[in-house]
């Protein structure tokens, strides 16, 4: 069985792939491609694991044709695939698109995927069809991986804003250059602030980093949508969080922000015209949000203990652990103790979530966020290296079309134009 | 005989510097270049470890006076006697020269641009930059004068840039020639040629240069009764070829095609203006050192047109023909030799050609015969 994946980039169409390339490969070196048969998803994750891209490309709207068998898995089924940001971006080149038909504009592009049996070479074939006859023929090799979908649980993300994303790119630009973190915070004055800061390290009396504040202050009149607990801060990393604007920027369109309360993941959403761009960011800050913080590190005054336990009381009993680390594949360990290892991933689990991904919140002298625990196997996530498509090809935690999609449990009716998960809850309570 | 001795062997002045040094720039990939005066002009030559050679004729229409006393028929002993040629022809200066230290020369002079030393309104008019590009003096700023002269055999190459109040000297050391035998390019012999913009090449040899490979294989071949051009490379990350068709795939082309190419208004561009095989009933194929092609590329990406040539010995030609100005045309050739297939090869043959489309070419060129 083989996969048929063909499709069509209009000029335009091919020139918002070079963007979104450029994008991603702000966050990773390697961008996993997942074709179904109604969309494209282009997915990237970043090296720390905090942060985890999605850009959905509709097969009907976003391409001029596409098709996708995939060799298993039904309607449901996926073909799958991690390839180079660079070598991608090395093929979509800036310029595709010139209405004036320069050198360098392509009439279309047309991409297939050559994965056979009885091929010796599979090959993701780019054909860049240029004005006047010349055509340039690309052709990239693959890793075959799993493709994992980090979840977002927009129902709970109460706190909510949306804003034009050119109008928001101005203000990234105050941005000092060598800050590292920002801090969204929503005053009860009726303004939004945005402060990017790096905290001061030093080592001794030795300054190995200066302190730097930058802060933006916006009138919430200014969003198309405010909608934040007033007090509350969130903090994400600046350099995420420029390449999102920016991106978002080059399509025009508006930025909406998705966050329940620091330490949960926050989630930028925007798109238009068939591409569908979802970024999923783990938070820090202090959950206490009305606490008053004078300077950078927020979270470090308070203590962590106490913060923590509010959150457990108040929000994450009715929260849906929904953002959880993609599962491993299982060339790296046996399922078997990888169900066992999510068992507090799952909604109806006490509060406290020993293997979150996100943050270790038994941890009390950490008051910043640690992205993982690398010594831990357990807790290390990364992509399967191994070529071995066929035996175990999906694991345990994947689609395989046989379950029925359960109603309620599943936590993103909200977002229905988002990626359905790869993991079903129902599926996974299914397997233990 | 003895007054003719004392004037210079050359002299030769140029208005614009700068149209010298973008032609020598192009075969600036050598530390020494050989330089022979003739009648003509002056032929720059530069060669890479006898695999690889360049060179740029500075003709004497880029000069506004250009003097050249052909030293009588040499009494000392001809160095190629067996030549039956030779003893006609005159005695052709050549020596060798530093092509590094001859470019920063010519170069003196962008630091006093006349376009940021004058006052706007005292500059040169701007309206030839619509019909002069990138080549005028005035976008340039090198409106000034160079004057080029050779006195006796083992004399400095003497070079005077004036502008204005100021005068430069250079007197460039020159060395014995050694007469490296150049690349044998046969043009009797011709195994492929075509004729196409020297930016087409250009964007295929920047298009493949992502893959980095390390060989570049051309092909060519009659497809469908028309002519089929192709470069192609492979690396670790994947192959890349660009392919030249001289019947557009463009189904509809877009009313805003033709617009701004230089061709508009031809009836149906082509992209290969010549074409030539010397056996149209099989592929052509030949591979050579990819970095070695590379360092045409800037000649390439200045050049109008590019003739590409090769030999039945797969030694590969590009003569590039650049405009240095509307209207004057100078020339610049790289030569490449080849290098020898493995018989690993054929695999990629059958990869590169084992498309619908080809398959259907070939098909149809079976017809043909």
């Amino acid at each position: 069985m083989m996969v048929v994946l063909n499709f069509t980039l209009t000029p335009e169409a091919a020139a918002k792939v070079h963007d979104l390339l450029v994008c991603l490969g702000k966050f990773s070196d390697t961008v996993a491609i997942e074709a179904r048969r109604e969309r494209f998803i282009f997915t990237a994750l970043n090296s720390s694991k905090s942060a985890y891209a999605a850009l959905t490309l509709d097969g009907k709207q976003f391409f001029s044709s596409y098709e996708c068998v995939p060799s298993h898995g039904g309607p449901d089924g996926r073909f799958t695939c991690s390839m180079y940001t660079k070598a991608l971006l090395s093929v979509f080149k800036g310029r595709l698109y010139d209405p004036l038909g320069r050198d360098g504009a392509i009439d279309r592009c047309e991409v297939s995927v050559q994965d056979r049996e009885d091929e010796t070479q599979c090959r993701f074939i780019v054909k860049m069809v240029c004005n006047q006859g010349v055509i340039k023929t690309y052709k990239l090799t693959y890793e075959a991986v799993d493709v994992m979908h980090a979840l977002f649980d927009r129902n709970v993300a109460r706190n909510r804003w949306s804003m034009n994303a050119g109008v928001m790119k101005e203000y990234i630009e105050f941005f000092g250059t060598k800050t590292e973190m920002l801090d969204i915070f929503a005053g009860e004055d009726g303004r939004a602030v945005f402060k990017s800061y790096t905290e001061k390290i030093a080592n001794g009396k030795e300054i190995l980093k200066h302190p730097l504040v930058t802060a933006v202050a916006v009138n919430t009149s200014d969003f198309e949508e405010f909608n934040v607990q007033p007090g509350c801060h969130i903090i994400i990393s600046v350099k995420d969080f420029k390449a999102i604007v920016i991106h978002a920027d080059t399509m025009k369109t508006s930025l909406k922000a998705f966050y329940s309360h620091p330490t949960r993941p926050l989630q930028f959403s925007y798109g238009c015209d068939g591409l569908l761009c979802e970024f999923t960011l783990m938070t820090s800050g202090d959950y206490n949000g009305a606490t008053a913080l004078p300077t950078p590190a927020p979270a470090a005054q308070v203590s962590r203990g106490a913060s923590l336990a509010a959150s457990a009381a108040t929000s994450d009993a009715r929260e849906n652990r929904s953002m959880r680390p993609p599962v491993e594949p299982p060339s790296r360990r046996p399922p078997r103790r990888q169900v066992g290892s999510r068992q507090a991933a799952l909604p109806n689990r006490p509060p406290q979530d020993p293997e979150s991904l996100f943050v270790n919140e038994d941890e009390e002298e950490d008051t910043q966020w640690e992205p993982a625990d690398y010594n831990n196997e357990e807790e290390a996530l990364g992509w399967d290296a191994s070529a071995d498509r066929n035996a175990g090809n999906f694991p345990t935690f994947q689609d395989s079309g046989s379950f029925s999609r359960p109603d309620g449990v599943q936590s993103n009716t909200d977002s229905m134009e988002g990626i359905a998960p790869t993991q079903r809850v129902s599926q996974v309570k299914g397997l233990w | 005989m003895e007054e003719e001795d004392e004037l210079p062997l050359l002299t030769a002045v140029s208005s614009s510097a700068r149209q010298l040094y973008l032609l020598l720039r192009c075969i600036n990939f050598a530390e020494k270049a050989h330089v022979q005066i003739n009648d003509g002009g002056l032929q720059f030559s530069v060669d890479e470890a006898s695999v690889m050679e360049g060179s740029a004729f500075l003709s004497k229409d880029l000069f506004t006076t250009y003097t050249f006393r052909a030293p009588a028929p040499s009494q000392r002993e001809i160095n190629d006697s067996d030549d039956e040629d030779a003893p006609l022809e005159p005695d052709l200066p050549t020596f060798q020269i530093s092509l590094p230290a001859l470019l920063e020369t010519l170069q003196i002079f962008g630091l006093t641009d006349p376009s940021t030393s004058k006052p706007h309104w005292a500059r040169d008019a701007p309206a030839s930059t619509a019909t002069g590009g990138a080549f005028t003096n005035n976008v340039l700023g090198m409106n000034n004068m160079c004057r080029i002269a050779y006195a006796s055999p083992g004399s400095p190459l003497s070079i005077v840039l004036t502008e204005a109040s100021i005068r430069t000297t250079c007197n460039l050391t020159t060395y014995e020639p050694t007469f490296a035998n150049e690349i044998p390019f046969d043009r009797q012999a011709l195994a492929f040629k075509t004729i196409m913009r020297g930016t087409w090449l250009y964007d295929a040899v920047a298009e493949l240069s992502s893959t980095s490979p390390e060989k570049l294989t051309l092909w060519a071949r009659t497809r469908a009764r028309k002519p089929y051009f192709a470069l192609s490379s492979s690396g670790t990350l994947g192959s890349a070829r660009v392919e030249f068709n001289n019947t557009p795939v463009t189904r509809a082309p877009p009313p805003t095609n033709n617009a701004g190419t230089v061709d508009a208004g031809a009836p149906q561009v082509n992209l290969l203006e010549t074409f030539q095989l010397s056996d149209p009933t099989t592929p052509f194929r030949a591979s050579y050192k990819f970095s070695l092609i590379q360092r045409a590329a800037r000649t390439m990406s200045v050049a109008t047109k590019v003739s590409v040539r090769v030999d039945e010995q797969g030694v590969l030609s590009l003569q590039f023909m650049i405009e240095v100005e509307p209207g004057k045309v100078s020339f610049v050739d790289f030569r490449f030799v080849p290098l020898v297939e493995d018989d690993e090869d054929v695999e990629e043959t059958q990869f590169l050609g084992g498309e619908e489309e080809s398959d259907e070419s070939v098909m149809e060129d079976e017809d043909e015969l």
